[in-house]
């Protein structure tokens, strides 16, 4: 099936440019399915973490986003344990004029500041809630132990 | 003193140029081997048509380059300034947000109606390519020195619009045509004259060369046109598809897209996709001009480019690929010559009937393979592999761009391979046909020549029980046909409620023609789709009969219809 030229041509800029601390490899017998590995921030309880995703361009992109979601375990209020993201930008707040770039982009500023106030993992939530400090420590305990760099 | 002098080529109506003009050219000659290729078209000159080009970004109302450019509603664009003071609109109510409270009169004489304040945003895209142009020519500018060339001012008619009936004294007292030595070959020359204010939005220059070498500067202009065309045709992409902006539309927030771009986004959301504002305008788009002076920069500085896309626009817009050239909708089952009605909702569905109504207007249905059966050569779809051409007859659009549709069955297919388009199946299909009349009489012979003459009576549900296969394949077509039609009168006599007279006003009286009746009885009966599906890969009328007849004697069989309150088989 042909690719869309906005597909095409996000990929080229995705490579020619790339963003700091974020990759986006398409498959090569798939086009639309991209490995994703994002740097967690600095002064982040993910930091020196790499984190894979998954990232699919489904038919009608770019009228609907991207499907995304983590392959690496994480411990984040926003994360739940299938990797599936909350974040408005993927659902209801998509807009056709975002692309891969500032999504992920907006992922990693996602990594840089939980927002356990809007919660996917609940338990997760919860825990930052009640002790913020604790759940900041589980969360570096995850990064170190599930998301280390190969 | 070499003199060379000549008027700069008159392109008046340069925001006129359309698409339609570029494309009737390039396919008047593209039947026949001596195909014009995209490249062919060559776009304005940056010597012979330095005026032309210059004009493209001038207001025609204060004869300015565009200073903070607004697109209005009716696509024309004006400099802020240059528009008359909001006034507030009289008697409306309705939605009287504030941003609609306050209007101008449109400036541009063939509209003059009164857009809303909240309606004119600064047109982003038009900003950004006066800033691109300013940049370019601020780099310009040191490498022209010395390049010496007078321009004079050429007016051929007192301007039109430019004036009120009653100041008609004062205006034909027209100002000196004014002249100007200037460097930088001409169209950097014109574009600084222009700057200055001194070149009407409709007079042309001439041009007086005052190098002792006669030198016209021509390479200066085609360097300074080559960076505006590379710096501007950046601004000239689409945010959502990433292409060249074709038959650009200006949304009321200023920002710009291709028009199906703009219709696509539509079908899904109401927010624009930069700013996220909601989108005042009905989603068809129909009414909504293109924006004219996006629309004639594409086409002066780079028609090679919009030929290009128009062509790639033709080929997405017949919604298919390569030989998948057959768009398919898995909702339903649909017969030859039996209406279908459909409510579009959906937005791939919505883009696949838009599709439809500017191609061939049909498209293939299928049904959905819901038991999960393999489909010969297909393997395991979502659908099934055989169905129904229809054509659309009628289309009503509700204001959210939903549609209501009626269509016709023409040809039954079944899908040879299939893929994917915007989220919608398209497919190669080959037409399934009834064997020639010469091989349905033979086979109604082959199969009735076994029967004893006595078996070829009228039916009665009794001697059907008694072997009831052999008994319907023994049966003449014509008796096959009469026992459905006689079934029908039969249950119309005892008012079976699926013959209701909504039903047969939707699917009209049992047809004559033998070869579709069969088709009308599964639109009318009330059993399994699943079922009537059998019909679709028949091959003969005689086949289909058959099958008409085992649902009358399975029916029958039940007895349902004797006074039972029954109506789902």
């Amino acid at each position: 099936m042909a690719l869309p030229k906005r597909i095409i041509k996000e990929t080229e800029r995705l490579m020619a440019e790339p963003v700091p601390g974020i990759s986006a490899v398409p498959h090569e017998d798939n086009l639309r399915y991209f490995d994703v590995k994002i740097h967690g921030p600095s002064q982040s309880p993910y930091e020196g973490g790499v984190f894979k995703l998954e990232l699919f361009l489904p038919d009608d992109y770019p009228m609907t986003p991207p499907k995304i979601r983590f392959l690496t375990k994480i411990y984040h209020p926003n994360i739940d344990k299938l990797g599936r993201i909350c974040l408005d930008v993927l659902k209801s707040n998509w807009s056709p004029a975002l692309q891969i770039r500032t999504i992920l982009l907006s992922i990693q500023a996602l990594l840089g500041a939980p927002n356990p106030d809007d919660p996917l993992a609940n338990d997760v939530a919860q825990d930052w809630k009640t002790d913020e400090k604790a759940a900041i420590q589980t969360a570096r305990d995850w990064t170190s132990k599930y998301a280390a760099p190969e | 003193m070499n003199l060379l002098e000549s008027v700069g080529f008159s392109l008046i109506d340069s925001e006129e140029l359309s698409y339609d003009e570029l494309l009737a050219s390039s396919r008047f000659m593209s039947g026949d081997e001596a195909r014009v290729t995209s490249q062919d078209i060559v776009g304005l000159d940056a010597h012979e048509d330095a005026r032309t080009l210059v004009r493209l970004i001038q207001c025609s109302k204060c004869s300015l380059p565009f200073r903070i450019p607004i697109t209005l509603p009716c696509g024309h664009s004006h400099c802020r300034d240059c528009l008359p003071q909001p006034h507030h609109r009289e008697n409306i109510s309705y939605p009287n947000t504030p941003d609609r409270r306050h209007g101008v009169v449109c400036p541009v004489q063939t509209c003059q109606r009164e857009h809303p304040v909240g309606e004119c945003d600064v047109d982003v895209t038009l900003s950004k390519i006066m800033e691109a142009i300013t940049d370019v020519t601020a780099e310009y500018q040191p490498a022209s020195e010395d390049t010496p060339m007078l321009l004079e001012e050429i007016k051929h008619y007192p301007r039109a619009d430019s004036v009120l009936p009653e100041k008609e004294e004062d205006s034909m007292e027209t100002p000196e045509p004014r002249s100007q030595v200037l460097n930088g070959g001409r169209l950097a020359a014109t574009l600084r004259f222009a700057q200055m204010g001194f070149l009407d939005f409709e007079a042309e220059v001439g041009y007086q060369t005052l190098s002792k070498e006669g030198d016209d500067y021509r390479p200066l202009g085609e360097r300074i046109l080559t960076q505006f065309r590379e710096s501007v045709s950046k601004e000239l992409d689409c945010q959502v598809c990433y292409n060249l902006m074709y038959d650009p539309v200006t949304t009321p927030c200023g920002h710009t897209f291709c028009r199906k771009c703009l219709v696509r986004v539509l079908d899904h959301s109401s927010h624009c996709p930069i700013c996220r504002r909601t989108l005042p305008i009905p989603p068809s788009l129909d009414r909504q001009p293109s924006n004219q002076r996006l629309k004639s920069l594409l086409v002066g500085l780079c028609p090679d480019l919009v030929a290009a896309r128009a062509e790639a626009v033709e080929q997405e817009e017949r919604g298919t690929i390569g030989e998948l050239d057959v768009p398919l909708f898995v909702c339903t089952l649909g017969f030859p010559s039996m209406p279908t009605f459909l409510h579009i909702f959906e937005p791939r569905y919505r883009l696949m009937i838009r599709r439809a109504l500017e191609g061939n207007r049909t498209f293939g249905m299928l049904m959905y393979n819901r038991a999960g059966q393999p489909q010969g050569d297909l393997g395991n779809t979502h659908f099934l592999q055989y169905g129904t051409m229809l054509r659309i007859l009628n289309v009503q659009m509700l204001p959210d761009g939903r549609s209501l549709i009626e269509c016709i069955g023409t040809t039954r297919f079944k899908v040879l391979r299939w893929s994917q388009l915007d989220g919608y199946i398209v497919g190669s299909v080959e037409r399934i046909e009834d064997v020639s009349l010469a091989e349905e009489e033979r086979i109604e012979a082959e199969e009735t020549s076994v029967a004893a003459p006595a078996l070829n009576a009228p039916p009665t549900p009794d001697n059907i029980s008694i072997d009831p296969s052999v008994l319907v394949n023994r049966l003449s077509t014509r008796r096959l046909l009469i026992h459905g039609v006689e079934f029908i009168e039969k249950m119309r006599a005892n008012s079976a409620p699926w013959l209701h007279q909504r039903i047969l006003d939707a699917y009209g009286q049992p047809p004559d023609d033998p070869a579709l009746f069969p088709y009308w009885f599964a639109c009318v009966l009330p059993i399994a789709d699943e079922e009537k599906y059998l019909l679709l890969s028949t091959t003969s009328v005689r086949e289909r009969l058959k099958i008409v007849v085992n649902w009358i004697r399975r029916i029958e069989g039940q007895r349902w219809y004797a006074g039972s309150s029954c109506t789902v088989l």
